[in-house]
């Protein structure tokens, strides 16, 4: 542990930023640091393997924990998608996938894919990774609970996966859990099922909670000597804005779990009306399905931006770094992503258009709706702008990051059509629909969490990823996911329902057998596409080319620790002290093309000031 | 609270590449704000707790059955007497605040001992009132009235457990250590302090929310939209 922190146990943030604190003035020593004067953190350091690698309080092994299993959900919620694309393009090609498997298959990619595989991969994963390092703190506020977070987020996946072995199987009502028919006889998995899948998303929720509370802990008040909040990362900034988002908007999910719980255990009524059922009045009334419904959405739709947000951050890095160039409009980026978060929490009834809600709602509604692609247009020309002219290096890692941003305008544009009313209401329960948000929430995402492994991955093993097979990986997973969606927005417009276990003979929808046909190949092979990266991880760890320091000359902190791959502690004896922004790329009169945090201004006394 | 928006806001606005940013931001320590990690912790938790309850809360306004005499979980004394309890509560914590402010440390253990005991019987107070509505033919089950007040009582009460658990951690440490050493552990108690307070303004808003939204409201509300 450092001196300067031993001996300084008082805490007096004073700062140009610090609420309630002082302000500090230009100082005539431009390379002038301010003592230390927040305590260093004592860590808990494991002894045995138990301690070290399962039930450890190192942030860092923690994110690879959630990343594994995540990944691991990802693939069951890939399997799951094989399935059904197996019995919509070749009916009845095999057998075990009755009607009842295929809705079960729906209801559990859905959930898989979104709350398991995509929240927990970008929060758990990245922003236990990435936030202390790229903050310059030793570890998050409290490992310990950060510990049993993930172990919470462990057994709430046991369950889950527990669902698909219990009498009735995993539940089928859809991945929106609608009462009534989720709890009622007839809806695939209405007994067991249904109660773990309520159980499961509990325990996430209070699993997540103890993780979120760790994230934002962390970055409001642990940051290292330096590092202003407007000095942090776009990342951090995404994981951060996306876990206020989370702790507001999960308790909507966690109350509709336990209520819906209730209703089905207790025999309560919260979400379920007078029901006559073969000639029999059920002993439920009273209750509100549409309860459920706003319920839900006020959880999903801020849910969208809780795993878009992370990306947004993310991805701003990854432009930046292999552009080599400043990203274009920092502040505006930050602005938009405080905004999109903000706005999020008032569009959640365009999900409703269709539930009979009053049209002022949804006048409403359609506005926010339109409101919100403003700030997230902001950011796509940002990411361009930081493009042009840039040092632009065509690797992997920017494959992902130009395939991202092409389907991610593609996906958000599909978005504003859904966003009015009018179009939504007769295209809601089509194809086009699940188009739009495989495309702007499944497969963007996708390509900026494979930019972000590609991009990272030298700094957590310490050796690069074949770009051969990347490049591979890469164009398989674009094309093929384009093969997949793009046709997909047809079949909607031509009517082609969704969450139909077959497309009965319709003369209207012929050409939707040879598409769907094709749509199924394609998934194949993009599912398939997956295992290169899964083979390259191997191969890599095995015989990869050793990646140094700093591999990509980037300039923000997870990259500038003594040792690579990071020890527990993060940064030896002292911690870093930040004098810049992360964003310094060819900066004129500069040496390098890149100006680490770190590097004090008398170093680089000649440089000039860029322009954003 | 308009102090930290003005803040917020002249922080989004710095030009962190600018040099004149740049020498006044190196000086900055790392902290946001000027408060401990156990407060900004409990903060947090209030955000969270308030979003939960006032789901809860909407739910039940969402769903009054018509013709539910709103008033009748107001009648019984026991309901009083436990949030007079929850009030007690709150005032010991009270004092034990303030006897950290003037550094007076004699009466800290004891005030904690009464706090976490006053609790307990809270929550015992509780367990008796739905013994009492259950045994009067008012199950969880009855209607959306009985069933929105079991399942906040419910998670007011799990709140409140956590909140014992981690009492009974402070005040295990507090009670093994010298009175001159209870000053160091002023955080975690403040932060003990300022959530009971919140779990007795959450408490009060159900029961106030319940006296408001009674059937003459909902028809003058009605009359309103109409």
């Amino acid at each position: 542990m450092s001196e300067d922190y031993n001996d300084n146990k008082t805490i007096h943030a004073q700062s140009s930023e610090t609420m309630g604190g002082g302000s500090a003035g230009v100082t005539p020593d431009m390379d002038y640091v301010r003592p230390a004067e927040i305590a260093d953190q004592d860590l808990y350091h494991g002894h045995s393997f138990i301690t070290k690698w399962i039930f450890c309080q190192d942030a860092k092994v923690i994110g690879v924990q959630y990343f594994l299993l995540a990944t691991f959900t990802g693939v069951v919620g890939l399997i799951l998608s094989w399935l059904m694309r197996l019995q919509l393009g070749f009916p009845g090609a095999a057998g075990f996938v009755t009607a009842e498997h295929y809705y079960q298959f729906v209801t559990m990619h859905g959930m898989i894919m979104v709350v398991y595989f995509l929240t927990a991969l970008f929060l758990g994963g990245f922003g236990n990774y990435l936030i202390p390092l790229m903050v310059g703190a030793r570890d998050m506020v409290f490992p310990y609970l950060n510990m049993v977070s993930f172990w919470s987020f462990f057994v709430a996946v046991a369950v889950l996966m527990a669902s698909f072995f219990v009498p009735g199987g995993p539940t089928g009502a859809g991945w929106t859990l609608y009462p009534p028919q989720t709890i009622l006889e007839g809806t695939p998995g209405s007994g067991a099922g249904i109660l773990l899948m309520c159980l499961s998303l509990i325990l996430f929720v209070a699993g997540f909670t103890m993780g979120g509370l760790n994230y934002l802990i962390t970055v409001l008040q642990a940051r290292t000597r330096g590092m202003t909040l407007m000095r942090m990362p776009l990342t951090v900034w995404g994981i951060f804005t996306a876990t206020v988002l989370a702790m507001l908007a999960f308790p909507a999910l966690l109350v509709g779990a336990l209520m819906m719980s209730l209703d089905k255990v207790l025999g309560t009524s919260f979400f379920m009306p007078t029901i006559l059922k073969a000639g029999e009045v059920l002993e439920y009334g009273g209750g509100s399905p549409i309860l459920f419904q706003h319920l839900f959405w006020f959880f999903g739709h801020p849910e969208v931006y809780i795993v878009a947000l992370p990306a947004f951050g993310i991805i701003s890095d990854l432009i930046s770094v292999h552009a080599r160039k400043n990203i274009f409009g920092y502040r505006m980026m930050v602005w938009a992503i405080v905004g999109i978060g903000a706005l999020s929490f008032f569009v959640w009834a365009h999900h409703m258009y269709v539930s009979g809600m009053n049209p002022w709602f949804g006048f409403f509604f359609a506005t926010t709706t339109l409101i919100i692609a403003v700030p997230t247009a902001m950011k796509v020309y940002n990411w361009i702008l930081t493009l042009w002219r840039g040092n632009i290096r065509m690797n992997t890692v920017m494959l992902w990051c130009l395939g991202f941003i092409v389907t991610f305008v593609n996906g958000g544009i599909t978005g504003i059509f859904l966003g009015n009313v009018s179009v939504d209401v007769p295209l809601s329960d089509t194809y086009f629909v699940v188009a739009h948000f495989h495309m702007v929430m499944g497969i963007a995402p996708l390509m900026v969490i494979m930019g972000a492994v590609y991009h990272w991955f030298p700094l957590v093993a310490g050796r690069f990823l074949s770009e051969k097979l990347g490049k591979w990986h890469f164009w398989l997973t674009f094309l093929g996911a384009y093969s997949i969606y793009f046709p997909m927005h047809y079949l909607g417009f031509i009517g082609v329902p969704r969450r139909y276990y077959e497309m009965y003979d319709s003369p209207y929808v012929t050409s939707a057998v040879g598409m769907n046909e094709f749509i199924s190949l394609a998934a194949f092979l993009v599912g398939a596409a997956q295992f290169i990266l899964i083979y390259n991880i191997i191969k890599t760890l095995k015989t990869g080319k050793p990646a140094g320091k700093n591999p990509w000359k980037a300039n923000s902190l997870e990259w500038l620790t003594p040792t690579v791959p990071p020890e527990h502690g993060n940064w030896g004896d002292r911690l870093p002290v930040v004098h810049r922004w992360p964003y310094d790329f060819s900066v004129p009169g500069a040496k390098d093309d890149y100006i680490t945090q770190t590097t004090p201004p008398s170093e680089v006394s000649n440089t000039g000031v860029e322009k954003t | 609270m308009s102090g930290i928006l003005k803040k917020l806001f002249s922080t989004l606005l710095q030009k962190p590449w600018e040099k004149e940013q740049m020498a006044i931001d190196t000086s900055h320590t790392g902290k946001t704000f000027n408060i401990s990690e156990q407060k900004s912790a409990v903060i947090i938790i209030f955000g969270i707790a308030t979003v939960l309850f006032s789901l809860i809360f909407t739910a039940y306004i969402y769903s009054i059955p018509p013709g539910q005499d709103t008033m009748y979980l107001l009648k019984p004394n026991l309901l009083w007497l436990n949030t007079t309890i929850l009030f007690f509560v709150s005032y010991f914590f009270y004092k034990i605040t303030k006897d950290l402010e003037r550094k007076e440390t004699s009466k800290i253990k004891k005030n904690l001992i009464i706090v976490g005991g006053l609790s307990y019987l809270f929550l015992f107070g509780q367990i008796i009132f739905w013994m009492q509505l259950m045994k009067s033919g008012n199950f969880v089950t009855t209607n959306t009235y009985f069933s929105s007040f079991y399942v906040f009582t419910t998670l007011h009460g799990l709140h409140l457990l956590g909140g014992l658990f981690f009492w009974g951690k402070v005040s295990s440490r507090v009670l093994k250590i010298e009175h001159s050493k209870i000053l160091d552990q002023e955080k975690s108690i403040t932060a003990l302090s300022w959530y009971w307070t919140f779990l007795l303004i959450v408490w009060l808003a159900f029961f106030l929310m319940i006296y408001i939204f009674n059937d003459a409201f909902i028809e003058w509300c009605k009359s309103i939209i109409a």
